[in-house]
């Protein structure tokens, strides 16, 4: 396809003309789609991925989060157990973290304007995560934008958008560590060290790891650590 | 025209010796001598960009244009060499976040390359879909740009409404307004749903609506014809010289688009029209974008007709039709073989090139090459300033819609 | 000596008292005030009264100061600022100064803006030439300020001339060189090429714009505005169509307006002669260009529309015509103030040669249509 553009003295004067008259015209009845943030407030999607909140019950310290994030935003810190705590400073929203969570501790919220007062403050731990942030709504309205083959405006609703939603469930698989080649392990022991439920011993007699299928969450850690590959992640019904 | 000349000694003032400009003394002493003059525009200058040039100017008339990128140089690159193949996804959208579908495609298709993945058709056209809308946008950022430059603040404000159309549609896919890290190897994060697909249907003839009123007001305004008409011509044969890409290169006369040259995704599936100009100068290379806009348009209305069902995850990466839940299981552990994997992409503003090479034992990648069109068109970019009026910078600057951090990577 | 300063005093109110403004609306209001002031036991507090009273419709002092001189101007800054903001944002599909006060609409948000300027430090950089630096904003107002008292609003007139035209039209030309030399005294590269920039686009702009003017003279045969309102039962905008559009077309180029807003480049030069100022000096230069358009606006009115001709109401008195020309020029500056968001900028190059070449020529055909009509005596 060829584009090209050529005017004559009269063309140019029909330009002109157009010009007035689409100025004239979006002066007297503008195409505006303005949304007054603070007064109004957009409706967004339910996959939006805003401020992260962390539920303690279902977390079960496999640090996925923090190993899959790429700016490095996500620091582990022992409480009960070891929790996630999501520097904002570093965060860039590419919610990985959300989508490795394998039992949906971390999930999103639509809530995307926080304002922090130090850059200390934006380091939120665990225990600050477990709660949405607290908003001052000023809103009183939600925006949706219409679209049609006439064009484009704003619908305005009298109701207010409940923020943190929970909005998707992962379906929980039940995962267990086992080892799948006992020939090969060196014996280092670094998995009994490293796991955070006491879920693996070393039966010193019959020279083999014993795994307790019901204190092992699936968390990996042994699986990542392994210096021999010997150990699996295989999931149970 | 007969040249007047007042024979009054210049010296080279003092502060082009302290700016560490990457020019020898000699250079400046002689500018000087010649009867000309060394501008220093940018790194602060408001219509420069993160970049500075020196303009030799004599009178008015630009004699040779330096560049000095890298002020926004991010070394990606290097970084990308410290990641997971999947962490870098995030990091080679950086460049242009309003282009990061097409940075992203790029990359996860060398992956893909490399580990010989086979992507399920609709994740082909969600891909598709994803990086048409960022094109678009990334057009209308170019144009809002360029208007500022010519002091037009309407056709500065109208694309920037338009792009939030779509800057929606991409939130509704993605959940982020741009640098969605949407695409990744295998296929797409999630599935979108038809009412999300129809919405974003019907949005296109919304911006097709709004565009006809940006037409009027600025694309067809006879001021800004004037301004960019005969304005920074490239010849073909320059063009080809010079290694202009993408758009730019169209507007010189050269039919080459890498969606047509060697089709990815579902772009041979579709039918779209390469959009070509002859002129080469400044209104051509802002014409063939505009159009362009119209093209992608078509595209997405076609990919939302014929997208088939199925899953948008290879089985290769997960058996389930989500990753969510096991994103760390499938993709933290890639390991690419040893070799070499290189891709070209058409990005907004041009071919983008991704090279990967993998030891074949390492999780991240040994080296990632990344070419961005911005580096590609600077030189033609510069060569097309020689001659203009100083006022014209921004002009051609405009229309060639430079934009530093993606050049600089 | 009391009674030589009192002799005085009455003698200057008898001077004030031959040239008072009539306005009947305000009749029984004065009488009122006086009423009240006569009960007040305070030696002379009545005369006082009355002096201030005649100082203030005093006609003279009335055109100058309240309408359509320093009052109406100040007012009118505030309120185009304001206008422009809010109406170019309107077509670019925005919502403009609203948080300043929201109930107005933001409607002092200019007011917000001025006050920041006067409290903002204004900086004198080194390498500028401080007195003439700190001086030109305020010598500035002389060329700008001047023309007011010579142009007439009916009977409310500073100073009666009959060139008041050709008067009007000699301080507009002074403008551009303080321009010239704020961009001199600010010695920066910006502020250098803007400056030559304005010299060039005075060169372009000026000889149509004031052979558009002559051609207008000419129609009317004088140069008086008296004669020239009172002939305007048909408004010269139809009489002489060209030398209405060489005017307008003109007068966006002297005030630096969109599309030829070259000299003030944000993109090219960082608005040019004045980049270096800041604070109240800033201030002072960026109203330098609106005050110019309304003293040209009011020109214009006066040429192509007709002056204070309007409807008579009987209950305002002399106020009429004060109060048309008024109305007139802002709704001109109103529609002259779109323009800014519907064109791109010219190239320097580009806009003189409009100026030289069918600029020009309009303003020569505008000339021979004046010559001709005024010599027919059609009028």
């Amino acid at each position: 396809m060829k584009v090209e553009f050529k005017a004559r003295r009269l063309d140019l004067l029909r330009m002109h003309l157009d010009v007035i008259r689409e100025a004239f015209k979006q002066a007297v009845a503008p195409d505006r789609v303005t949304v007054e943030y603070p007064r109004e407030r957009k409706k967004y999607p339910a996959n939006f991925r805003g401020i992260i909140v962390f539920d303690k019950d279902k977390c079960i310290s496999c640090f996925r989060c923090a190993h899959i994030c790429p700016a490095n935003a996500i620091q582990m810190t022992f409480y009960e157990k070891a929790w996630p705590g999501i520097d904002y400073t570093k965060c860039i929203f590419c919610h990985f973290c959300v989508d490795s969570c394998p039992t949906g501790a971390l999930r999103s919220t639509k809530i995307h304007d926080i304002a922090f007062a130090t850059m200390g403050e934006m380091k939120l731990n665990a225990v600050q995560m477990l709660k949405a942030p607290e908003l001052t709504r000023e809103d009183s309205f939600t925006v949706e934008y219409v679209v049609d083959p006439q064009g484009w405006r704003l619908e305005k609703k009298a109701e207010i958008d409940e923020l943190a939603l929970e909005q998707f469930i992962i379906p929980e698989k039940r995962r267990v560590s086992v080892c799948v080649d006992p020939e090969s392990c060196l014996g280092c022991r670094l998995c009994v060290e490293l796991c955070p439920n006491d879920a693996i011993s070393v039966d010193r007699k019959a020279n083999k790891l014993n795994i307790l299928p019901e204190k092992c969450t699936g968390c990996g850690i042994c699986v990542r650590n392994c210096p021999m590959k010997v150990l699996e992640l295989k999931e149970v019904k | 025209m007969k040249e007047i000349a007042i024979d009054v000694p210049v010296e080279p003032p003092k502060e082009l010796e302290s700016l560490f400009l990457p020019i020898p003394k000699e250079y400046v002493e002689e500018v000087y001598r010649n009867d000309e003059f060394l501008i220093l525009v940018g790194p602060q200058h408001p219509g420069s960009g993160h970049m500075r040039l020196i303009v030799r100017v004599k009178g008015d008339v630009i004699q040779e244009v330096i560049p000095d990128p890298g002020y926004v140089h991010r070394a990606i690159e290097k970084i990308a060499e410290t990641r997971l193949y999947v962490q870098n996804i995030p990091l080679v959208e950086r460049p242009a976040i309003m282009d990061s579908a097409n940075l992203n495609l790029g990359y996860v298709r060398a992956i893909e390359d490399g580990m010989d993945l086979e992507v399920p058709e609709r994740a082909k056209y969600l891909r598709t879909i994803l990086a048409e809308l960022c094109r678009i946008g990334t057009h209308l950022y170019d144009a809002a740009i360029l208007s500022v430059f010519l002091g037009h603040t309407t056709g500065f404000m109208y694309p920037f409404g338009i792009r939030e159309l779509i800057c929606e549609s991409l939130v509704k896919m993605t959940g982020a307004r741009f640098t969605s890290s949407f695409i990744i190897p295998g296929g797409v994060r999630r599935d979108v749903s038809k009412e999300i697909l129809d919405w974003i249907y019907s949005a296109t003839f919304a911006i097709e609506k709004r565009l006809r009123s940006f037409e009027r007001l600025f694309i067809k305004n006879p001021t800004v014809v004037a301004r960019l008409k005969d304005v920074g011509v490239l010849s073909k044969k320059e063009a080809i010289e010079f290694g202009v890409v993408g758009p730019f290169l169209r507007a010189s006369g050269v039919e080459y688009d890498v969606r047509k040259v060697e089709p990815y995704e579902a772009y041979d599936k579709v039918d779209w029209d390469i959009v070509v100009a002859d002129d080469g100068d400044s209104y051509s290379r802002f014409l063939v974008r505009v159009n362009e806009v119209a093209q992608s348009l078509k595209i997405i209305r076609q990919c939302i007709a014929e997208i088939p069902g199925g899953k948008v995850i290879s089985d290769q990466i997960c058996e389930g039709n989500d990753i969510r839940g096991e994103f760390f299981e499938k993709l933290a552990g890639i390991v690419l073989p040893a070799g070499e994997f290189t891709t070209l992409t058409e990005a907004a503003r041009g071919s983008v090139i991704y090279t990967i090479v993998s030891d074949g034992e390492s999780n991240v990648p040994y080296r990632l090459r990344v070419v961005t069109p911005g580096w590609l068109y600077l030189r033609g970019f510069m060569e097309s300033l020689k001659g203009e009026r100083l006022a014209d910078l921004q002009a051609i600057y405009g229309s060639f819609g430079y934009f530093p951090p993606e050049a600089d990577r | 000596m009391i009674e030589v300063l009192i002799d005085l005093i009455r003698y200057f109110l008898s001077i004030l008292k031959s040239n008072q403004l009539d306005i009947p609306l305000i009749k029984p209001i004065i009488a009122l005030i006086m009423k009240i002031v006569a009960q007040i036991p305070i030696p002379y507090l009545s005369n006082l009264v009355d002096l201030i009273l005649a100082v203030i419709l005093w006609r003279p002092l009335f055109a100058v100061v309240v309408m359509p001189g320093l009052t109406v101007l100040m007012i009118y800054l505030l309120y185009i600022v304001w206008f422009e903001r809010k109406l170019t944002a309107r077509i670019q599909w925005r919502v403009g100064p609203l948080e300043v006060y929201r109930p107005l609409r933001g409607a002092i948000q200019a007011l917000a803006d001025g006050i920041r300027y006067l409290f903002q430090e204004a900086i004198v950089h080194k390498d500028a030439h401080r007195p003439y630096f700190v001086q030109l904003p305020i010598l500035a107002f002389i060329p700008v300020l001047l023309p007011i008292a010579f142009i007439p609003a009916g009977n409310v007139v500073g100073i009666k001339s009959p060139y008041a035209v050709q008067l009007t039209i000699a301080f507009i030309s002074l403008i551009p060189i303080t321009v010239i030399a704020i961009g001199w005294a600010s010695n920066s590269r910006f502020a250098f090429i803007g400056s030559v920039r304005e010299a060039l686009m005075y060169v372009a702009y000026e000889i149509p714009f004031i052979v558009a003017a002559i051609s207008m003279i000419f129609l009317y045969k004088s140069g008086d505005p008296y004669i020239i309102v009172e002939n305007q039962w048909i408004p010269g905008a139809i009489l002489n169509p060209l030398a209405f559009l060489v005017f307008l077309i003109a007068m966006l180029m002297a005030t630096s307006r969109l599309p030829f807003e070259i000299p003030e480049a944000d993109q090219e030069i960082a608005f040019g002669p004045f980049v270096e100022y800041s604070g109240i000096l800033f201030g002072l230069v960026m109203v330098l260009a609106y005050e110019k358009l309304y003293v040209m606006a009011l020109l214009f009115t006066i040429l192509f529309l007709g002056g204070w001709n309007g409807i008579y109401i009987s209950l305002l008195g002399d106020l009429n015509a004060p109060i048309w020309l008024t109305i007139k020029t802002i709704v001109v500056i109103s529609i002259i103030a779109m323009v800014r968001s519907m064109y791109a900028r010219y190239r320097i190059d580009q806009a003189i040669r409009i100026g030289f070449s069918w600029l020009l020529a309009f303003s020569m055909v505008a000339l021979a249509i004046g010559v001709v009509i005024g010599y027919e005596g059609g009028i």
